[in-house]
């Protein structure tokens, strides 16, 4: 095995040789967020969806990180194609959204996040949530120009 | 891909959380008819509500209900409890805590929670009535913890800020939103944890994050519309009343803080509203901003209708020792003259004429301050602080302040004023460091003291600053303090006891365990004749700062609402 310490491009690598990027090898579950990550599809009218699945015996949502390019209104077609059943709590304003997703079937969410900042979602039954079965919703973006600080622009890490 | 041909059972479309909660969704409507002119004449007509952050604009935290008094605290008895614990990840997740102020109008309450929970409760039964949840980033910098402080309400509408500094609207009856406006740019590591302020047709909102190198600012919104209507920045850019107290070059006024994190006081008469501003960035390296750097650790009078400040008092010049005067100021007549009182930081008590803020007394409220003096002139005079890199120095009180940001009481009936204290001390070292937008800007490492730190709940005379009594307990006081007309100071422990004192004489008549430490804001309220005290337990927000002795003690988040038997 190769060293520990890795360099970014080789993480993915390390996760599979290590056996962190599946279930019950390294460890018992996976760790979390160690699925793809993908952009949602934004149409002209800038209206943004996606699909996220769950992938048998590998408690992991896929994408495990979706990445909207602003906030707004997301809509998510939501398949568990695992041969178990899981769930979904999903953030969105106002309030969490829940789905149920019996083995082999197929849902849809709507979800209204601000940007810019990320948010976890998950599968809260049984410790799905602990064995993989949570992602991360990434919202990019900036502040509206009128809530800004009125300075100039600073140094950023 | 599934591997079988079948076609997908169809799992529907996701439902909000709380339709799997048994919630009725609707509340009476009784906030339609809230409106500035009630909320002013708040004290003395409607005793049974508390319709606003500080039960009334003048910060007394003072109750006209007398039910519950010094003869028959000892018969008190939890109503209900209302709870809500944690739902999957989120911002902070080690440090949110129940800071909140319950609001009360006829028999419905009003109460945020941390990490975007805003709720209805039934005031008798405490029924969850409707909720809204704004979804918070999981990345938002908090410097204190996922904190909210409470609500305000008028004209149907229930107002709250979020952690990534939206001011949201919500309909009063159902909870659903009628406005969101951003005030805060979360990539400069701005954020909100303010109860809001209704003043006539507007609410009033400031800013946190006075520890990412920001520049603050207070917000009004009109009511209805959410229109922004002003913006009042705390700093001054070059040129602007108070830009000489900042350096003539370079860009220290640019991240120089004075946040205004807490809810102001307003005196209609007067139309001043008056609002206590934050420490300075960074917080301890005060050799990268020479000056007094005004408008921070302040009291800045501010003319509500244009955002303008009329006058100010600058505690602490120059601060370095983290000492934000963001604390309330309480408002009452003293000798028929218009005075206002502050607890700061820093260990001293003010007592200032709130029509042009001269200064008329000064006197310690802690036992211990190293850090310098204040002469009873008002002279301020410097003597420990982090003056050179790496060098570690010790004093009292800490950045948390011999009071932080949770509330005194003023009583007319004693005229007594109560403080929460903390009597903890720090070392900081000064590490300077260059500024980046989003990261920390404090310009030192701090270590808060875990040991010999104790509290105490003390009564103070306005009219000398001479202390009445003191309630002393064993770890630092982190609480808001409620008086009522009944003789009691009521005064939660960040042990989790919450407690009943005689407000004549201190001595503890009645005490109760939540479960969790206090560091929140209590309020009473009657419904149908029958008075109540609402408590909001739930230990958690910037422990290392302000009590670290207790950091490993128990988390919570339940709300106990206390009456007397039937």
């Amino acid at each position: 095995m190769e060293a520990m310490a890795t360099p970014t491009e080789q993480r993915a690598v390390t996760l599979s040789d290590v056996g962190l990027d599946t279930q019950n090898k390294a460890t018992i579950g996976r760790v979390l967020a160690t699925g793809k990550i993908e952009q949602a599809k934004e149409d002209s009218d800038g209206r943004m969806s996606a699909t996220i699945r769950i992938q048998p015996d590998q408690l992991v949502f896929e994408p495990s990180v979706l990445v909207l390019p602003h906030g707004g209104q997301v809509e998510l077609e939501l398949i568990n194609d695992d041969k178990n059943t899981h769930c979904a709590l999903l953030p969105s304003n106002g309030d969490s959204q829940f789905i149920w997703l019996v083995n082999h079937s197929r849902g849809t969410a709507t979800l209204s996040l601000d940007g810019p900042g990320y948010y976890w979602f998950s599968s809260p039954t049984g410790n799905d949530e602990g064995r993989g079965l949570t992602g991360a919703i990434v919202v990019m973006g900036d502040t509206p120009p009128e809530a800004r600080l009125d300075r100039p622009t600073q140094p950023r890490p | 891909m599934t591997d079988t041909a079948e076609p997908y059972v169809d799992a529907g479309h996701a439902v909000s959380n709380s339709t799997l909660a048994e919630i009725p969704g609707t509340a009476p409507d009784v906030t339609s008819g809230v409106n500035y002119e009630r909320i002013r004449n708040a004290r003395g007509a409607e005793p049974h509500n508390w319709l606003t952050y500080y039960g009334a604009y003048d910060g007394q935290r003072y109750s006209e209900l007398d039910q519950i008094n010094a003869e028959n605290v000892s018969r008190l008895k939890v109503e209900w409890v209302f709870q809500c614990g944690a739902v999957g990840l989120q911002a902070g997740a080690t440090t949110y805590a129940f800071e909140a102020s319950p609001i009360v109008v006829d028999g419905v309450m009003y109460i945020t929670g941390w990490d975007g929970w805003c709720w209805a409760i039934d005031a008798v039964t405490g029924q969850e009535l409707w909720r809204y949840r704004h979804a918070i980033p999981f990345d938002v910098s908090l410097c204190c913890g996922n904190v909210n402080r409470g609500v305000a309400v008028a004209h149907g509408k229930v107002f709250y800020v979020t952690q990534n500094a939206h001011l949201v609207a919500l309909d009063a009856t159902d909870g659903k939103p009628v406005w969101d406006k951003v005030y805060g740019d979360v990539r400069a590591g701005e954020s909100a944890t303010v109860a809001p302020l209704i003043i006539k047709d507007k609410v009033i909102v400031g800013s946190s994050g006075g520890e990412f190198g920001v520049r603050g600012h207070l917000d009004a919104f009109d009511i209805d519309s959410g229109e922004h209507q002003w913006r009042c920045y705390t700093v001054p850019k070059p040129g602007e009343p108070g830009s000489d107290t900042w350096p003539a070059d370079g860009e220290a006024w640019t991240r120089g803080g004075a946040n205004c994190w807490l809810t102001g006081t307003y005196d209609p008469e007067l139309n001043l509203l008056y609002v206590g501003t934050g420490n300075p960035a960074p917080d301890f390296d005060g050799e990268v901003r020479p000056g007094d750097n005004l408008f921070t650790d302040s009291l800045v009078a501010v003319d509500p209708d244009v955002g303008e400040i009329r006058w100010h008092y600058q505690y602490n010049p120059h601060d370095v020792w983290d000492y934000d005067s963001i604390s309330e100021h309480i408002l009452f007549e003293l000798d028929g003259r218009k005075v206002l009182a502050h607890f700061d930081k820093n260990g001293y008590g003010f007592i200032l004429d709130r029509t042009d803020g001269e200064l008329i007394r000064v006197f310690p409220f802690v036992d211990r301050i190293t850090w310098g003096e204040i002469t009873p002139d008002g002279q301020v005079t410097p003597k420990l602080y982090p003056e050179k890199e790496g060098e570690p120095v010790h004093f009292w009180p800490g950045p948390a302040g011999g009071k932080e940001w949770t509330h005194a009481a003023y009583s007319p009936q004693t005229g007594l004023l109560y403080v929460p204290i903390q009597e903890v001390g720090a070392t900081a070292t000064r590490r300077r460091r260059e500024f980046k937008e989003g990261i920390p800007y404090w310009g030192a490492g701090v270590a808060v003291d875990i040991e010999d730190a104790y509290g105490m709940v003390t009564a103070f005379d306005p009219a000398t600053g001479q202390e009445a009594w003191r309630w002393r307990n064993d770890t630092p006081m982190c609480a808001s303090v409620l008086a009522t007309a009944g003789g009691l100071v009521f005064a939660g422990e960040p042990t989790g006891e919450f407690n009943a004192l005689d407000a004549r004489t201190g001595e503890q008549l009645w005490q109760f365990q939540c479960g969790s430490g206090h560091h929140s804001s209590p309020s009473t309220y009657s419904v149908n004749g029958k008075q109540y005290l609402a408590v909001p337990s739930g230990w958690g927000g910037w422990i290392e700062g302000f009590n670290p002795g207790m950091l490993g003690a128990p988390h919570g988040a339940a709300l106990f609402v206390f009456a007397l038997p039937d």
